[in-house]
Protein backbone atom coordinates (compact mmCIF):
# COMPACT_ATOMS: atom_id res chain seq x y z
CA UNK A 1 0.00 0.00 0.00
CA UNK A 2 1.03 3.49 -0.34
CA UNK A 3 1.41 5.96 2.34
CA UNK A 4 -0.88 8.42 0.85
CA UNK A 5 -0.21 11.02 3.77
CA UNK A 6 3.27 10.86 2.99
CA UNK A 7 2.32 11.85 -0.65
CA UNK A 8 0.12 14.87 0.60
CA UNK A 9 2.88 15.92 2.49
CA UNK A 10 5.56 15.42 -0.20
CA UNK A 11 2.85 17.87 -2.16
CA UNK A 12 2.88 20.57 0.63
CA UNK A 13 6.51 20.49 0.42
CA UNK A 14 6.34 21.18 -3.16
CA UNK A 15 4.02 24.07 -2.75
CA UNK A 16 6.28 25.62 -0.42
CA UNK A 17 9.38 25.07 -3.02
CA UNK A 18 7.59 26.32 -5.76
CA UNK A 19 4.82 28.33 -3.89
CA UNK A 20 2.49 30.61 -6.52
CA UNK A 21 4.72 28.92 -9.59
CA UNK A 22 3.28 25.65 -9.24
CA UNK A 23 -0.29 25.66 -10.79
CA UNK A 24 -1.40 21.89 -10.51
CA UNK A 25 0.50 18.83 -9.64
CA UNK A 26 -0.96 14.70 -9.31
CA UNK A 27 0.45 11.78 -8.17
CA UNK A 28 -1.59 8.93 -9.65
CA UNK A 29 -1.03 5.26 -10.50
CA UNK A 30 -0.22 4.75 -13.46
CA UNK A 31 -2.25 1.67 -14.20
CA UNK A 32 -5.49 2.38 -12.43
CA UNK A 33 -5.08 6.52 -13.18
CA UNK A 34 -6.15 7.10 -9.83
CA UNK A 35 -4.92 10.25 -8.62
CA UNK A 36 -3.60 10.15 -5.09
CA UNK A 37 -2.73 13.27 -3.83
CA UNK A 38 -2.64 16.31 -5.55
CA UNK A 39 -2.76 20.22 -5.94
CA UNK A 40 -5.72 22.00 -7.93
CA UNK A 41 -5.99 18.35 -9.29
CA UNK A 42 -6.62 17.83 -12.80
CA UNK A 43 -8.40 14.40 -13.90
CA UNK A 44 -7.86 15.24 -17.88
CA UNK A 45 -4.36 15.95 -17.48
CA UNK A 46 -4.12 12.25 -15.53
CA UNK A 47 -5.31 10.90 -18.59
CA UNK A 48 -4.01 12.61 -21.16
CA UNK A 49 -0.13 11.92 -19.68
CA UNK A 50 -0.63 8.34 -18.56
CA UNK A 51 -1.41 7.85 -22.37
CA UNK A 52 1.68 10.01 -23.56
CA UNK A 53 4.17 8.46 -21.23
CA UNK A 54 3.02 5.01 -22.31
CA UNK A 55 3.54 6.22 -26.23
CA UNK A 56 6.84 7.66 -25.61
CA UNK A 57 7.64 4.59 -23.44
CA UNK A 58 6.82 2.02 -26.06
CA UNK A 59 8.43 4.22 -28.71
CA UNK A 60 11.82 4.55 -26.97
CA UNK A 61 11.81 0.74 -26.52
CA UNK A 62 11.11 -0.10 -30.03
CA UNK A 63 13.63 2.42 -31.57
CA UNK A 64 16.06 1.06 -29.19
CA UNK A 65 17.12 3.94 -27.52
CA UNK A 66 17.54 4.28 -23.47
CA UNK A 67 14.51 4.02 -21.17
CA UNK A 68 13.00 7.11 -20.04
CA UNK A 69 14.68 8.07 -16.45
CA UNK A 70 13.39 10.56 -13.88
CA UNK A 71 11.41 13.09 -16.04
CA UNK A 72 10.15 14.42 -18.80
CA UNK A 73 9.71 18.13 -19.44
CA UNK A 74 7.29 20.11 -22.01
CA UNK A 75 7.36 23.62 -22.93
CA UNK A 76 3.79 24.80 -23.39
CA UNK A 77 2.31 28.30 -24.56
CA UNK A 78 1.26 30.60 -22.29
CA UNK A 79 4.66 30.57 -19.94
CA UNK A 80 4.02 26.96 -18.59
CA UNK A 81 6.18 24.24 -18.45
CA UNK A 82 4.95 20.42 -17.34
CA UNK A 83 7.24 18.48 -15.58
CA UNK A 84 5.67 14.24 -15.46
CA UNK A 85 7.74 12.80 -13.51
CA UNK A 86 8.21 9.01 -13.64
CA UNK A 87 8.14 7.26 -9.97
CA UNK A 88 7.99 3.65 -11.25
CA UNK A 89 5.26 2.29 -10.83
CA UNK A 90 3.37 5.98 -9.87
CA UNK A 91 3.50 9.26 -12.25
CA UNK A 92 3.36 12.71 -11.38
CA UNK A 93 2.61 16.04 -13.10
CA UNK A 94 3.82 19.46 -12.50
CA UNK A 95 1.73 22.60 -14.57
CA UNK A 96 4.70 25.14 -13.66
CA UNK A 97 4.17 29.06 -14.21
CA UNK A 98 7.95 29.80 -15.40
CA UNK A 99 7.78 32.79 -15.04
CA UNK A 100 6.70 32.55 -11.59
CA UNK A 101 8.90 29.21 -10.34
CA UNK A 102 12.75 29.07 -11.95
CA UNK A 103 14.09 25.97 -14.42
CA UNK A 104 16.74 25.60 -11.64
CA UNK A 105 14.91 24.77 -8.63
CA UNK A 106 12.21 22.41 -10.53
CA UNK A 107 15.06 20.57 -11.37
CA UNK A 108 17.34 20.27 -9.06
CA UNK A 109 15.12 20.73 -6.06
CA UNK A 110 11.64 20.15 -6.48
CA UNK A 111 11.87 16.75 -8.20
CA UNK A 112 14.68 15.26 -6.38
CA UNK A 113 12.85 16.20 -3.07
CA UNK A 114 9.58 14.43 -4.97
CA UNK A 115 11.33 11.54 -5.75
CA UNK A 116 12.77 10.77 -2.25
CA UNK A 117 9.64 11.40 -0.90
CA UNK A 118 7.68 9.32 -3.03
CA UNK A 119 10.02 6.61 -2.45
CA UNK A 120 9.32 6.55 1.09
CA UNK A 121 5.69 6.50 0.96
CA UNK A 122 6.13 3.21 -1.19
CA UNK A 123 6.00 -0.41 0.84
CA UNK A 124 9.04 -1.78 1.33
CA UNK B 1 76.63 78.47 -16.15
CA UNK B 2 75.22 77.77 -12.83
CA UNK B 3 75.25 74.59 -11.05
CA UNK B 4 72.31 72.74 -9.70
CA UNK B 5 72.41 72.01 -6.64
CA UNK B 6 70.24 69.07 -4.78
CA UNK B 7 70.38 70.09 -1.05
CA UNK B 8 66.88 70.13 -1.28
CA UNK B 9 66.40 66.05 -1.17
CA UNK B 10 66.13 63.77 1.92
CA UNK B 11 68.33 61.18 2.28
CA UNK B 12 65.91 59.04 4.24
CA UNK B 13 63.49 59.56 1.71
CA UNK B 14 65.86 58.46 -0.86
CA UNK B 15 66.84 55.82 1.26
CA UNK B 16 63.40 54.66 0.95
CA UNK B 17 62.97 54.69 -2.13
CA UNK B 18 65.74 52.95 -3.35
CA UNK B 19 65.19 50.45 -1.11
CA UNK B 20 61.39 49.83 -2.36
CA UNK B 21 62.88 49.98 -5.90
CA UNK B 22 66.02 47.51 -5.25
CA UNK B 23 63.97 44.83 -3.61
CA UNK B 24 63.95 41.35 -4.92
CA UNK B 25 60.14 41.08 -6.57
CA UNK B 26 57.89 38.05 -4.88
CA UNK B 27 58.20 35.36 -6.95
CA UNK B 28 54.72 33.74 -8.24
CA UNK B 29 52.82 31.15 -5.54
CA UNK B 30 51.44 29.16 -8.07
CA UNK B 31 52.87 25.61 -9.22
CA UNK B 32 52.71 26.94 -12.96
CA UNK B 33 53.21 30.57 -14.46
CA UNK B 34 51.50 33.19 -15.74
CA UNK B 35 48.80 31.49 -18.74
CA UNK B 36 47.25 33.05 -21.10
CA UNK B 37 43.90 32.22 -19.78
CA UNK B 38 44.12 34.71 -17.31
CA UNK B 39 40.34 35.43 -17.74
CA UNK B 40 39.46 32.96 -16.12
CA UNK B 41 40.80 31.43 -12.91
CA UNK B 42 39.98 28.64 -11.46
CA UNK B 43 41.50 29.08 -8.02
CA UNK B 44 40.77 31.18 -4.77
CA UNK B 45 40.63 35.20 -5.27
CA UNK B 46 43.69 37.15 -6.67
CA UNK B 47 45.09 38.97 -3.89
CA UNK B 48 44.71 42.77 -4.09
CA UNK B 49 47.83 44.21 -5.95
CA UNK B 50 50.70 46.00 -4.56
CA UNK B 51 52.28 46.09 -1.79
CA UNK B 52 51.44 49.41 0.88
CA UNK B 53 54.02 52.36 -0.32
CA UNK B 54 55.67 53.32 3.35
CA UNK B 55 53.69 56.13 5.28
CA UNK B 56 56.31 58.91 4.79
CA UNK B 57 55.98 58.80 1.15
CA UNK B 58 52.77 58.58 -0.12
CA UNK B 59 49.87 58.12 2.36
CA UNK B 60 47.51 55.49 1.93
CA UNK B 61 43.91 55.41 0.70
CA UNK B 62 41.18 55.75 3.75
CA UNK B 63 39.37 52.83 2.74
CA UNK B 64 42.90 50.80 2.93
CA UNK B 65 43.91 51.94 6.27
CA UNK B 66 40.50 50.44 7.64
CA UNK B 67 40.16 47.16 9.25
CA UNK B 68 38.16 44.16 7.20
CA UNK B 69 34.85 44.63 7.51
CA UNK B 70 32.99 41.51 10.02
CA UNK B 71 31.11 39.48 8.23
CA UNK B 72 28.08 37.82 10.39
CA UNK B 73 27.77 34.21 9.37
CA UNK B 74 25.15 33.49 7.59
CA UNK B 75 22.42 31.88 9.61
CA UNK B 76 18.93 30.42 8.22
CA UNK B 77 15.76 30.56 10.18
CA UNK B 78 13.80 28.53 7.52
CA UNK B 79 13.92 24.88 6.01
CA UNK B 80 12.19 25.95 3.06
CA UNK B 81 14.47 25.68 0.00
CA UNK B 82 13.26 28.85 -1.50
CA UNK B 83 13.44 30.57 1.67
CA UNK B 84 17.09 29.68 2.37
CA UNK B 85 17.68 30.48 -0.94
CA UNK B 86 16.16 34.44 -1.03
CA UNK B 87 18.44 34.19 2.63
CA UNK B 88 21.68 33.18 0.95
CA UNK B 89 21.71 35.86 -2.02
CA UNK B 90 20.28 38.38 0.77
CA UNK B 91 23.21 38.05 2.90
CA UNK B 92 25.35 37.96 -0.09
CA UNK B 93 24.47 41.29 -1.35
CA UNK B 94 24.53 43.06 1.94
CA UNK B 95 28.20 41.62 3.17
CA UNK B 96 30.45 41.10 -0.30
CA UNK B 97 31.16 43.98 -2.75
CA UNK B 98 28.80 42.90 -5.28
CA UNK B 99 26.21 44.59 -7.47
CA UNK B 100 24.47 41.34 -8.55
CA UNK B 101 24.60 37.62 -6.84
CA UNK B 102 23.18 34.31 -7.97
CA UNK B 103 22.60 31.00 -7.34
CA UNK B 104 22.79 28.36 -10.10
CA UNK B 105 23.18 24.82 -10.60
CA UNK B 106 25.81 22.90 -12.62
CA UNK B 107 24.42 22.94 -15.53
CA UNK B 108 23.55 26.79 -15.23
CA UNK B 109 19.89 26.64 -14.30
CA UNK B 110 19.13 29.69 -12.13
CA UNK B 111 17.73 28.80 -8.99
CA UNK B 112 17.53 32.37 -7.48
CA UNK B 113 19.60 36.07 -9.10
CA UNK B 114 19.15 39.51 -8.16
CA UNK B 115 21.22 42.31 -10.48
CA UNK B 116 22.23 39.91 -13.30
CA UNK B 117 20.30 37.97 -16.23
CA UNK B 118 19.90 34.46 -16.16
CA UNK B 119 21.94 34.35 -19.68
CA UNK B 120 24.96 35.65 -17.48
CA UNK B 121 24.16 32.87 -14.93
CA UNK B 122 23.97 29.76 -17.69
CA UNK B 123 27.49 30.65 -18.34
CA UNK B 124 28.13 28.32 -15.14
CA UNK B 125 26.92 25.29 -17.01
CA UNK B 126 30.03 25.28 -19.49
CA UNK B 127 32.12 27.29 -16.84
CA UNK B 128 31.89 24.11 -14.43
CA UNK B 129 31.88 21.59 -17.05
CA UNK B 130 35.16 23.04 -18.03
CA UNK B 131 36.70 22.52 -14.49
CA UNK B 132 35.58 19.11 -14.23
CA UNK B 133 39.48 18.37 -16.61
CA UNK B 134 40.74 20.93 -14.46
CA UNK B 135 40.26 18.95 -11.29
CA UNK B 136 41.77 16.08 -12.48
CA UNK B 137 45.46 17.29 -11.78
CA UNK B 138 46.09 16.49 -8.49
CA UNK B 139 46.17 19.61 -5.85
CA UNK B 140 43.88 21.41 -7.92
CA UNK B 141 40.29 22.38 -5.95
CA UNK B 142 38.85 24.40 -9.00
CA UNK B 143 35.84 25.10 -6.64
CA UNK B 144 36.35 28.92 -6.69
CA UNK B 145 37.48 31.96 -8.77
CA UNK B 146 36.74 35.03 -10.82
CA UNK B 147 35.89 35.21 -14.48
CA UNK B 148 35.99 38.83 -15.96
CA UNK B 149 32.72 39.73 -18.15
CA UNK B 150 33.94 42.52 -19.86
CA UNK B 151 32.61 45.10 -18.16
CA UNK B 152 32.58 43.47 -14.91
CA UNK B 153 33.85 40.36 -12.88
CA UNK B 154 31.86 37.52 -11.77
CA UNK B 155 33.46 35.65 -8.64
CA UNK B 156 31.63 32.48 -8.02
CA UNK B 157 32.18 29.26 -5.42
CA UNK B 158 31.01 25.74 -5.98
CA UNK B 159 29.61 23.22 -3.21
CA UNK B 160 29.05 19.97 -3.99
CA UNK B 161 25.76 17.50 -3.11
CA UNK B 162 24.11 14.38 -3.37
CA UNK B 163 21.80 16.13 -5.89
CA UNK B 164 25.05 17.75 -7.82
CA UNK B 165 26.96 20.95 -7.87
CA UNK B 166 25.25 23.75 -6.84
CA UNK B 167 27.19 27.68 -7.38
CA UNK B 168 27.14 31.16 -5.51
CA UNK B 169 27.72 34.13 -7.58
CA UNK B 170 28.88 37.35 -7.05
CA UNK B 171 28.91 40.39 -10.11
CA UNK B 172 31.28 43.45 -8.67
CA UNK B 173 33.67 45.63 -10.34
CA UNK B 174 36.46 43.50 -8.93
CA UNK B 175 37.42 39.99 -7.88
CA UNK B 176 36.50 38.76 -4.05
CA UNK B 177 39.00 38.34 -1.85
CA UNK B 178 40.19 34.63 -0.68
CA UNK B 179 38.45 35.74 3.02
CA UNK B 180 35.05 36.63 0.89
CA UNK B 181 35.73 33.33 -1.34
CA UNK B 182 35.83 31.10 1.71
CA UNK B 183 32.55 33.13 3.50
CA UNK B 184 30.79 32.52 -0.12
CA UNK B 185 31.23 29.06 0.16
CA UNK B 186 30.88 28.38 3.78
CA UNK B 187 27.36 30.15 3.18
CA UNK B 188 26.53 28.26 0.22
CA UNK B 189 27.43 24.74 1.81
CA UNK B 190 24.96 25.59 5.04
CA UNK B 191 22.38 26.91 2.55
CA UNK B 192 22.36 23.88 0.18
CA UNK B 193 22.66 21.13 2.93
CA UNK B 194 19.14 21.68 3.22
CA UNK B 195 17.81 21.51 0.14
Amino acid sequence: MIDTKILDLAVQDLRNVLRDGLVATDIWDRTAGLSLAGYNQQPVAVALFTRITAELESSLADSNFPPLARFYLLDMEGNHTVAVVNHGTLLQGMLVDNKRANLGILISVAIPRMLEAVARAKPR
Amino acid sequence: MTDRSVSWTDADTVARLLARATAPRRAPKAPFGPSGAAAARPMPAPARASVPPPPSVRPPARSKSLPPKAVPRLEHTSDNPSDRLDALLAWTLDNQRCTGAFVADDNGLTLAAHGISEAHVSLVGPLLSALVGVRSIPGIDATAGALWLGSNMMSWVEARTERGGFCLGAVGLEPLSTRAFEQLKEALETTVRGL
